[in-house]
């Protein structure tokens, strides 16, 4: 059923985009990687093909669409045993953006879940530092994607400052591939141009089953004159709360900006989360647990990212364990098909 | 422990061809062989354009090392959503990659 619905989406899509404007060329971008991780002893691989979809029509719509599609290798029995592989494939968004005004845009479709910084803009395996997602992005997410439609944009924007925000409401949805839950909320961020910093407040009411609260803060920012990135965010539900922090340090200045040393990236990431307590599906951990991580990223040319990392994995009630991670992934983009230049 | 060293070992090789992967292209690299590329430098003699890159786009991602003009208009709209960029925004970004 979702196989026929998405064929004849995408023969319409292709259809409409032929009979619009020959400079909307749409594109195919993504990522695709090979990660690997070694936990507490048991080690997996992951292939991964993220691939996107952006197809603007006319001036103001667009549709976008971005898949997952993973495979997970691991041993039968945990650290013993055969290996043996599972697929998995997620559409994590397909959406339509009609932007209404300078201020606003209409979404409809499934989206990631604008909560905080890490699920819409830093979760794609081509941006993302680490292999993995915050221990406590699971926290006002609703399992990362909703459906159901969203309003966003930049309420303010000038050179001095801009206030952003999202309003969305998602349905409950139980189709396979198109699992979503009753929920709504929103975000509001303002950031600063002149010293690229950010800062934002989120918030998501769940509206099914237990009804609940989840409420965060997150923080961005990237100095001109260092390149250093550091972004963070706190969040807090009925679950429990948690936080992690992260920094990133390119050093770009050293040797020229394509000698070997200047593509070399360290990272560290922080993280922690406090259960309050139990609730059945939530995607947490189920005791307190703290993670502080290092890693390296190396930037090859043509899109090409090697990354490496260590971390010591702390939790209440059992055994400490180290996770090795180490991965490739590749970036690409090119249009789908000819069009003008401009 | 066998898949740790087996893993440490790919982890070197890897860097290893990596090195010289680079070696090979900073050499083979001409100056004037792309678009546009953004770097992370303060503002001064940029366009507004790159300005406006710098500031919503650059800080999430490293930008593309290459992108075309008949692609820019959708990438650019795709960035509009995504990082909720003002109509002017947009219009100043795309300038830039498609001047």
């Amino acid at each position: 059923m979702v196989a026929r619905f998405l064929s004849v989406f995408m023969l319409a899509l292709i259809g409409f985009t032929g009979a619009s404007a020959q400079s909307n060329v749409p594109i195919l971008s993504g990522g695709a990687g090979f990660f690997s991780a070694t936990q507490g002893g048991a080690t997996f691989f992951q292939p991964v093909v993220a691939p996107v979809l952006a197809v603007p029509l006319g001036e103001k719509w667009l549709i976008e669409s971005r898949a997952d599609l993973r495979g997970f290798i691991s041993r039968e029995n945990g650290t013993t045993g055969p290996y043996q592989g599972r697929f998995f494939g997620t559409l994590e968004y397909l959406q339509l953006d009609y932007n209404a005004n300078s201020h606003l845009t209409i979404t409809a479709g499934r989206y990631l879940t604008p909560f905080g910084i890490f699920n819409e803009r830093l979760s794609a395996i081509w941006i993302n530092k680490f292999q993995d997602a915050p221990i406590i992005s699971a926290i006002g997410t609703a399992a990362g994607y909703s459906d159901g439609f969203m309003l966003r944009g930049a309420l303010i924007s000038n050179r001095r400052y801009a206030v952003n925000y999202t309003a969305y409401f998602s349905t409950l949805s139980t189709i396979t591939k198109f699992e979503s839950e009753r929920t709504t909320g929103g975000r509001v961020g303002v950031f600063v141009p002149g010293t690229r910093l950010e800062v934002g407040t989120s918030y998501q009411r769940k509206l099914q089953n237990q009804r609940m609260n989840s409420f965060g803060t997150d923080v961005s920012w990237a100095p001109y004159h260092l390149p250093l990135e550091i972004k963070g965010e706190w969040a807090h539900s009925l679950s429990g709360h948690g936080y992690w922090i992260q920094g990133a340090y390119r050093l770009s200045q050293l040797g020229g900006g394509n000698s070997a040393i200047a593509r070399l990236e360290p990272v560290f990431r922080m993280q922690q989360f406090f259960r309050s307590q139990h609730i059945a599906g939530d995607s947490l951990p189920s005791t307190n647990m703290r993670r502080p991580e290092f890693g390296l990223n190396y930037y090859l040319p043509h899109e090409i990212r090697l990354n490496a990392s260590y971390g010591r994995q702390f939790i209440s009630h059992s055994t400490d364990v180290n996770v090795w991670e180490f991965g490739i992934t590749y970036r690409f983009l090119f249009p789908l098909w000819p069009g003008e230049s401009k | 422990m066998k898949h740790r060293i087996f893993l440490l070992v790919a982890l070197i090789c890897l860097c290893a061809v990596s090195v010289v992967a680079v070696a090979q292209t900073s050499t083979k690299r001409s100056p004037n062989n792309s678009k546009p590329t953004p770097t992370r430098t303060a503002p001064g003699s940029q366009t507004e354009g790159e300005k406006r890159f710098q500031a919503n786009c650059g800080r999430c991602h490293n930008p593309p090392e290459d992108i075309s003009p008949r692609e820019a208009r959708a990438v650019v709209r795709h960035m509009r959503v995504r990082a909720m960029l003002s109509a002017e925004d947009e219009k100043l970004i795309l300038e830039f990659f498609a001047p």
